[in-house]
């Protein structure tokens, strides 16, 4: 064997990476991600309950057509109904809708959504939903029909989500 | 040979090494975990055991607010107890006289502090509602009519990512 080739094998067997030093700043960068560590997201829903308005700042805005949808969560079903200062009563009829609750006890929230989309694609400038549930409708019911009313996708519905109670 | 003429053969110390290959796979895998968990806002919400907040896609992060937490057992104002709540009611809380609830009273007092002190006549700020999911329409339209009344009509509901 050559003096060259005993040279070359001996190079080899002593290549060794140094794994200290990696180690190193691995046991620094553990801890600071275990402080920046998150294990649940919180996130939210933005939304608003009906106040006394100033109409006079309303009047002062250029009038857009936009409809107003009520969408009300009562025990057996849920109507949808609207509302536009614009149009005439008549013409709002035709978009009331009463969606019958699901054979779970659910609400119809699919349906409810792609209804929500055909009256966005009539009058894209829409982006108010009031939301009445009755007294009997649990938070998470609630929650889900804001999802359903707020976006489609990635596209916004109905972003402005109001929460109102129903009167009397 | 006699037993007696061996001589006791010492052996030989070999220092022990350290498996440094499977640390580091260990090690990554921790890593690559707590990246993906890693967030640059942690949360600073102080989450009790007996609340079950509802799950959502909204994609929104809450904003530093009065924080306003709705349990099965109490009500409470930035850690601070309110009030009690039994079988979905909150103690104390007289629909007919809200004004004359702790709930009002706290949140008059910090919407005054608020005014006094960024001169707004109507404050910006929300109140984040951490309620649990379990509780019904009627409870929370109670406390959310008199944050309104308060001065406080803009909510942040407060859910779980999807």
């Amino acid at each position: 064997m050559s003096i060259i080739t005993k040279g070359r094998r001996n190079s080899d067997d002593d290549t060794e990476l140094n794994m200290i030093p990696i180690m190193n700043i691995f046991l620094v960068i553990i801890p600071f991600l275990l402080t920046s560590v998150s294990f649940f997201h919180i996130k939210v829903i933005s939304t608003s309950v009906p106040v006394m308005a100033d109409s006079m700042h309303e009047s002062l805005k250029p009038k857009k057509m936009k409809l107003t949808v009520i969408v009300e969560m009562r025990q057996a079903d849920m109507r949808l109904s609207t509302t536009a200062e614009n149009l005439d009563p008549q013409e709002l009829e035709q978009f009331e809708q009463l969606f019958k609750l699901q054979a779970a006890g659910m609400y119809p929230l699919m349906e409810l959504n792609e209804y929500l989309q055909s009256i966005k694609s009539t009058y894209p400038e829409s982006d108010t939903l009031i939301l009445i549930p009755d007294e009997t409708v649990i938070y998470e019911s609630i929650i889900q029909a804001m999802d359903a009313a707020r976006n489609f996708n990635d596209s916004p519905l109905f972003p402005n989500v109001v929460l109102s109670g129903s009167l009397g | 040979m006699a037993l007696g003429h061996m001589r006791p053969r010492a052996k030989k110390f070999v220092p022990p090494k350290l498996m440094i290959t499977s640390m580091m796979d260990m090690f990554t895998i921790i890593l690559i975990f707590l990246l993906f968990q890693f967030s640059e806002k942690p949360e600073t919400i102080h989450m009790m055991e007996e609340i079950e907040l509802p799950t959502s896609s909204a994609k929104m992060d809450h904003t530093e607010t009065i924080q306003l937490v709705l349990t099965q057992n109490s009500l409470q104002i930035n850690d601070d107890l309110v009030a009690q709540v039994k079988k979905g009611n909150v103690v104390g809380l007289d629909p007919q006289n809200p004004k004359a609830s702790v709930l009002y009273q706290r949140l008059q007092e910090q919407f005054a502090q608020t005014v006094k002190n960024s001169d707004e006549k109507q404050p910006k700020e929300h109140i984040l509602l951490l309620c649990d999911k379990r509780h019904s329409f009627k409870t929370i339209n109670k406390i959310v009519k008199i944050a309104a009344l308060a001065g406080y009509p803009n909510f942040q509901f407060a859910v779980l990512k999807e």
